[in-house]
Order: C-alpha cells, then sequence, then structure tokens
C-alpha cells in the first residue's frame, strides 16, 4: 500500500504545553489490517472502512491524521472502536492553520495498550458501473442476458486485499466528495466561501485523463480475459441494492475490474416497433420488453442501470451477428424492461393525411368566424419487411381535449384511447406484410368546442 | 498566555495634572504594562456575528489614564467595541474615546479616583469566527430509528487566537475550548440514540414527470425521514441548528452503507425535522388526466364566453415494487377554485393551491387513485 494514511498517522503525547506542532514521542501506526470499500454509482463516492490496532494509553491521545494527495473528504472521517464501545471517543479534530492535509485527532481511552479500531471515510475517484452483454436468439424470441459489475479505481491509491461492495441507488450529495477533498480548509472559512464549491478544473481534467487511461486499461483487461469468477452476494438496503464481491480483491490505482455478475439464456422476449412522431420522429423505434421476474428467470434482484451490448445469433447458432448498444434504465424487480434499439429500418410506419374538410362554422356578432369543426381522413401505412412476426404499436397525440375519432371498421388491432390529448393502436403483422389503420379525426376549434 | 497576541491593549498612564492639553491622544509613549485576558466569553447564539468578552485587570494611576486598544490585522467591528467597568463602577469613569488615524485602534481615558487596580470588560463583534453544525446519524435496518451525533465545528479566521476561552451557546453551560488563528475543530457535541423516524416518499405533480416510462433516465421520487425534536427522543432540551446531515444504515454484517445527506433547517423544540435523504426508483407513478369538459357557460352580449366551469378527471397510478410497505404521498398542485366532485381516496386540502393524499402501498403492490373536480368561474375575458 502506497503513502497517504499509513505513513501520515502518527501518535504523539499529550500533556506537553507546546502541542501545536511538536511531535514528541512520534509512534508509526501499524498498516490497515482490513479494508472494506462500499463504492456508489449515482456519485463519485466511496465509503472505505480501514480496520486498524491502535496502542493507546489512558486518557487523552493525540495522533495526526494526513491525507494530502488523496481524494478524501476530511469532514467525513470518523473513528470507531466496536470491540470497546464507549470507552474510546474521538473527542476533537483539529485542523491547524498552514497545515494541509492533515489533522490532530484526541482520543480519549479509558484503556491502555492495542486497541482494534474502525476508521471510516469518504473519497472521490473509484467508480463502478453496470454492463451487460445481450444475445438474440434467431428468430428474436429469446434472449441470452449475462450482467457485469466494472469497477475503476483512478483515486491516486493502491486497494489490496479490499473487501468490495458496489451499491445501485440515487444517493443525495450536498457536496461533491472531489470539491471536498481539495478544499484549503475542510470546513471552509466563514462567510463568503461557503456553501457548495464547483469543481476545480483542476479536478474534471484530472478525471478526465484517467477515464481516458482507465478506458484502455480496461480494454487491456477484456482482451487479457476475464479474472476467474467469484461469487456476487446481493441485498436490498433502504433505497440500496448492495452487491457484495465474495472474498477480497486488489484494485491498484489506474485499475479497472470486470466482474460477472449473472448469467441467464433464454429469457422470453417481446418484440414492439412504435411509432410516435412526438417522441421519436418519423421512424418506427425497435424496442425489446422483457419483465425482471420469475417467469422471466429474473427477479432476484433489480437491474443497475447501464450499457447493453446486443448481439444476435445466425447461422443456426454458428455466427453472431452485432445488433448494436443500447442503454437500459434501472429496473426494480417486476418491473419491465424496454430496450429501445433505435430507428428501425426493416419496420416502415407512416401516418398519411388523405383528405381534410372543414364544417359547422359559427359567426360572432361582428360577423367573424368564431369556431368550426376540422375533418381529417387519416391512414396509417403500416409494412413490416421482417421475416418475423412483429408487435406494432402507433400513438397519436392531440393538441388539446376537444376530438372525436372514427375507427374504420376493417382497421386490424386494438384501438385505446390513453388519456385526453393521445390514443394507441396496437396491432399485429405477419411476416413480410402490409396493413392499414383508417380513422377519420374531427377536431373541434373555437366556439365549436363549446358545443 | 501563550499564544501570539495581536488583540492588545497598550496602556500608557499620565497624571491628569501632566497631561499637557496639546498633548496628541495618539503619542503612544511610555508602555506601562500589558495586562492579559483574565476570562474570555465567546458567544455563537447569534448566526449573523460572534459576540467577544473578555476581561482584563488595568494598573491604574490617579486622574486620567490613556488606555490603548489595538486590533490590526484582527476582523473587530470598530462600531461594536464596548468598554465596561466592574469593579469600581461609580467612580472609575470612562471619559472620552479616540480614533487615531489610520490604525486599527482607539484609545480610552479612563479617570481613576485613586491608584489602583481595575478590572474592566471589553466587548466587540468579531468576524470570521464562527460555529458550524454537522450531524452524523445511523439507522436500524427497517429504518424506524436514528441514532444521531452532533457535532460543532468551530471556526477561526479572525486574525485572534483565543486561549482557553468560554464558548457560550443559545442554551447550556457552554464549553472551554482554546482555538487558534486558521483553525478548525471539529468536536462531538451530543448524542441522541434511537430517535424515531418516519419514512415516506412524496410524489409531486406539479414538478415530477406525469409519465415516467417515456423518460429516458429513471424518475427518482424522494424520501424523507421526518424525526421530532422533543424528550421522548432524547433530544427537545434545544433547537436543533441546521448543518449537514449525513446518514448511514446499519447492513446488518457490523458495517454500514452511507445512505444520502441533507442540511436539514433550524428545528424548535417539539418542531419536526425533515430530512431528505435519496430518491427512490422503485416505487413509480405515472399520472394521466382522462376527462375534461367545460359547464356552466357564460356569454356577454356579444355572445363571447366569459364565465365557465371546468370538470377534469385525474388518474394516478402508484406501484412500489419495493418487498417492503411504502407510505407516498401525492401531492396535486390545483387552482382556483377548485372542489373535488368525486375520489377514490382521502385527500386533504392542504392550502389553496395544492391538495395532498396519502397512499400505503404493500409491499409489490400497485394502486391506481382517481378524482374528478371541478374548477367553478373560469374567467376567459
Amino acid at each position: 500500500m502506497r503513502h497517504f494514511i499509513s505513513t501520515a498517522f502518527l501518535i504523539f503525547g499529550l500533556g506537553i504545553s507546546n502541542i501545536s506542532h511538536a511531535k514528541i514521542d512520534l509512534v508509526t501506526l501499524p498498516d490497515r489490517d482490513k479494508t472494506q470499500l462500499t463504492i456508489y454509482n449515482s456519485a463519485d463516492l466511496t465509503l472505505v472502512r480501514e480496520q486498524r490496532t491502535l496502542t493507546l494509553k489512558k486518557g487523552l491521545n493525540r495522533l495526526e491524521f494526513g491525507w494530502e494527495n488523496t481524494l478524501i473528504d476530511p469532514t467525513s472521517v470518523q473513528l470507531r472502536a466496536p470491540r470497546h464501545a464507549g470507552q474510546v471517543r474521538l473527542q476533537e479534530v483539529s485542523y491547524p492553520k498552514g497545515v494541509k492535509g492533515s489533522a490532530i485527532w484526541t482520543i480519549e481511552s479509558d484503556i491502555a495498550g492495542p486497541v482494534p479500531v474502525e476508521i471510516t471515510f469518504f473519497t472521490s475517484g473509484i467508480n463502478w458501473h453496470a454492463f451487460y452483454m445481450g444475445t438474440l436468439s434467431e428468430d428474436e424470441q429469446h434472449l441470452q442476458l449475462q450482467g457485469y459489475v466494472t469497477i475503476r479505481n483512478y483515486s491516486g491509491e493502491d486497494y489490496e486485499n479490499a473487501s468490495t461492495r458496489v451499491i445501485v441507488g440515487k444517493i443525495h450529495l450536498l457536496d461533491e466528495i472531489a470539491a471536498l477533498a481539495r478544499r484549503d480548509t475542510p470546513y471552509n472559512k466563514p462567510d463568503g466561501s461557503r456553501g457548495r464549491l464547483p469543481m476545480t478544473m483542476a479536478v474534471g481534467a484530472m478525471k478526465q485523463k484517467a477515464y481516458r487511461e482507465m478506458d484502455m486499461a480496461e480494454e487491456k483487461m477484456q482482451m487479457n480475459d476475464m479474472v476467474a469468477p467469484k461469487d456476487i452476494i446481493k441485498e436490498g438496503l433502504s433505497e440500496y441494492f448492495m452487491y457484495s464481491i465474495a472474498g477480497t480483491e486488489n484494485i491498484p490505482n489506474q485499475w479497472g475490474k470486470r466482474l460477472p455478475s449473472f448469467n441467464i439464456k433464454d429469457i422470453p422476449i417481446r418484440n414492439l416497433y412504435r411509432f410516435e412522431a412526438e417522441r421519436y420522429g418519423n421512424a418506427a423505434h425497435r424496442l425489446v420488453y422483457f419483465r425482471n421476474d420469475k417467469k422471466h428467470q429474473l427477479g432476484n434482484e433489480p437491474l443497475p442501470d447501464g450499457k447493453i451490448k446486443v448481439f444476435r445469433e445466425i447461422n443456426d447458432k454458428q455466427s453472431l451477428a452485432y445488433t448494436g448498444q443500447v442503454h437500459s434504465k434501472y429496473i426494480p424487480v417486476n418491473q419491465e424492461v424496454e430496450l429501445d434499439f433505435g430507428a428501425a429500418r426493416e419496420v416502415k410506419i407512416e401516418p398519411v393525411l388523405m383528405s381534410e374538410q372543414t364544417e359547422n362554422y359559427q359567426f360572432n356578432n361582428k360577423g367573424n368566424i368564431s369556431g368550426f369543426d376540422r375533418i381529417q381522413q387519416w391512414e396509417i401505412k403500416l409494412e413490416n419487411n421482417r421475416d418475423i412476426p412483429i408487435s406494432v404499436e402507433v400513438w397519436r397525440n392531440f393538441s388539446n381535449a376537444y376530438w372525436d375519432i372514427d375507427n374504420a371498421r376493417n382497421n386490424k388491432g386494438k384501438f385505446h384511447k390513453v388519456d385526453i390529448d393521445s390514443v394507441k393502436y396496437t396491432v399485429e403483422l405477419p411476416p413480410q406484410s402490409k396493413s392499414t389503420l383508417a380513422y377519420t379525426l374531427t377536431q373541434y376549434e373555437g366556439e365549436r368546442q363549446n358545443r | 498566555m501563550k499564544f501570539q497576541k495581536t488583540l492588545s491593549i497598550f496602556f500608557i498612564t499620565l497624571a491628569f495634572s501632566n497631561l499637557a492639553f496639546t498633548s496628541p491622544a495618539y503619542a503612544r509613549i511610555k508602555l506601562v504594562t500589558l495586562p492579559d485576558r483574565e476570562n474570555t466569553m465567546v458567544r455563537l447564539d447569534n448566526p449573523q456575528a460572534t459576540l467577544v468578552e473578555e476581561e482584563r485587570i488595568l494598573n491604574l494611576h490617579k486622574g486620567i489614564n490613556k488606555v490603548d486598544f489595538s486590533w490590526k490585522a484582527v476582523h473587530v467591528d470598530s462600531d461594536s467595541i464596548r468598554l465596561k467597568i466592574i469593579q469600581h463602577p461609580k467612580d472609575t469613569r470612562l471619559i472620552n474615546v479616540s480614533y487615531p488615524p489610520n490604525s486599527q485602534s482607539l484609545v480610552w481615558d479612563i479617570y481613576s479616583p485613586e491608584a489602583r487596580q481595575e478590572k474592566i470588560r471589553i466587548s466587540y463583534l468579531l468576524a470570521n469566527i464562527d460555529r458550524l453544525v454537522s450531524y452524523e446519524a445511523i439507522t436500524d435496518k427497517e429504518e424506524t430509528k436514528l441514532d444521531i451525533s452532533s457535532y460543532m465545528i468551530l471556526r477561526n479566521f479572525s486574525g485572534e487566537s483565543l486561549g482557553p476561552a468560554r464558548f457560550q451557546l443559545d442554551y447550556g453551560e457552554g464549553f472551554e475550548k482554546s482555538i487558534n488563528d486558521g483553525e478548525s475543530k471539529r468536536m462531538l457535541f451530543y448524542q441522541a440514540n434511537q430517535v424515531k423516524i418516519s419514512k415516506s416518499f412524496t410524489f409531486d405533480a406539479g414538478k415530477h414527470p406525469w409519465e415516467p416510462n417515456k423518460q429516458q433516465t429513471n424518475v427518482g421520487i424522494p424520501i424523507h425521514y421526518v424525526l421530532e425534536n422533543n424528550k421522548n427522543n432524547q433530544l427537545g432540551k434545544h433547537a436543533l441548528w441546521g448543518g449537514k446531515m449525513r446518514i448511514y444504515q446499519n447492513d446488518g454484517h457490523d458495517g454500514s452503507i452511507f445512505l444520502g445527506e441533507d442540511k436539514p433547517a433550524y428545528t424548535p423544540i417539539n418542531q419536526k425535522m425533515k430530512l431528505y435523504v435519496g430518491d427512490s426508483r422503485d416505487v413509480v407513478v405515472t399520472q394521466r388526466k382522462t376527462h375534461h369538459e367545460r359547464k356552466n357557460i357564460k356569454r356577454n352580449r356579444n355572445n363571447q364566453i366569459i364565465l365557465h366551469d371546468k370538470v377534469e378527471t385525474m388518474q394516478v397510478t402508484i406501484e412500489n415494487f419495493k418487498d417492503k410497505a411504502a407510505t407516498i404521498n401525492i401531492i396535486e398542485p390545483m387552482s382556483g377554485e377548485w372542489e373535488i366532485i368525486k375520489s377514490s381516496h382521502t385527500y386533504k386540502r392542504k392550502h389553496q393551491q395544492q391538495m395532498e393524499f396519502t397512499i400505503n402501498l404493500p409491499a409489490k403492490g400497485k394502486k391506481t387513485l382517481t378524482y374528478r373536480y371541478i374548477v367553478k368561474n373560469v374567467k376567459t375575458i
């Protein structure tokens, strides 16, 4: 383990009147006995829990804690003695003038001798994300889904033999940990300088560089194949979900690590092509659905948001074709997953305005037009050029609540009024087929809205 | 006192009879003593300003004594400086205060009827010294109780080092501390364990998107803890100052996870403190307006509509994907002369522009709430 806390921890005796900087009876701390990392993905935040053994004397003990050249938030540091609860207290933390990256702790102890303590603090610079690999069956009725957890360390610190946990969830933070780590005075100064500090350019630039390097390191790692699969223990806590990786990990600075989380074969999926001009423009989007539940061999855990690289088996499973990369939102247990593969080429949906008339004009006392009905004949042309059957959804949105719709009797599929200004058609299309949805839309303008 | 002293009293004592009227007050000759501070009190009860009161013992001569008080490089508000005679308030008198040009100092003319010691108290507002409060709290796995530790952070950037001084808050006995210039200190202040909390989720139809499945990213539903500053919770002895609270949860493996942080507002005794902990993505709320019509249309002589009533129906679907029950507050912004015609659940009129539903959802539960309302007398001209 490199520099930082280990070398910067010094104990010195109290009872000397000129305490401020005279480090008499300096005692260097032993190394960390154990380290645990709890890494978040919604913020640049890692909770570090270290176990060390301090040799204390009865009464007041002073100790120096240094964090220079790290990304630690000094205001988050806490000390506990779990085996001697109530007998060892961190009474005071002092941040002297002109001493950057260092604090003096005053620990009051009722016991003398070696005391196992736990030191916790936040650091920035370590993150994790979920990554998925998806493989569609040739008929696109099933999906194989492999989930991974990727951890990246650019904190400036090597973590060896650390037990590692990653947290899924959206955390509420007041300050960025990286900004807190960079403050000249941990609690800022009174007046003006209070409150939220923007991340400095230096931190941003440093991160960017680190991310780039990490990408390279990760690619290298992928090429060198993956680490041996490890068990990942999963559990829910408050609004979070925690993955605990069995055993310990070495995560050197600038390195990434990808661990397999699950591998589910043959998840039945639903293919849907959706058209909604206001949302997707003039092309239908291809969507894949499955539910995060037992029926789909999932449902043990929420699926963290992340990228999915999707492939499709072809030539009787002999080869693969790359379908594309999509992003999945966080999916709670039992919720449906919607993967948006973007604009579809093989499925065409085009609403065509066939004719338009106006009628039922109304006039006000001055003789001006005060209202009328606009009657439009629409035909929505549907084309499935794929060799598999598909489901199609067409959404139509109107600008207000004053309209009537009259659907042609020979329309296939279902019609559903969603709310006051939108409707939805659902149609099943056989392979290589065409269909048309026809409807007459009457929109009431001006006075006619009060008919 | 071993600290470097920038805030100092010099004194010049001259017998009244010897004092030529022309001798300028700022001719600081013949420094006699440099009395130490006896008692220093730092009052931190006002978040806007810090009041320092210090006592010193002067060796006064008979007649007029010139006492020079200077605060070079110390952030003293010069208009706030006050002097109080403690020992002989009846016949030791402050005669005059003068301010020498271009210097951070003043000269008190103090009259003493005889040569004797005099205790004085000097009060002034000192800037760039204050206190912050921060909290560390840990909740149990069920999120029903919170163990709270409160820390006080003294920050001294006033230019003056304070030797052992009594720091007084707006309650209690205060505490004694030394703090150097440029130093910050965090101290454990008090602890309260097993503080009862209630957890709730809040969907605000005026703020949150109505159709979360049309959003690119998950819509987070804010989570709050509410606790009361009362005696039952080992609190209620004084108001809780606002300050950053970091909330952890016991992870059931001899450790904890960090849940989130918030800066609650100043909370007087017996009042509730509300903490915004984070956002849930396991509670999903979808709202739709399913009906809209105008009624009771009134027209003017030009046949224009000037008045109508609006009747609408709202449908709110709440899904709880968690394996724990949840209490969800649904806030609906309202306006005008509104009235609920029919509602599937009980509601509370919070004020003219808001109503609220409180929906209890079982684990993995789903409920649909519908309400129909009228807004009367909507004026269109």
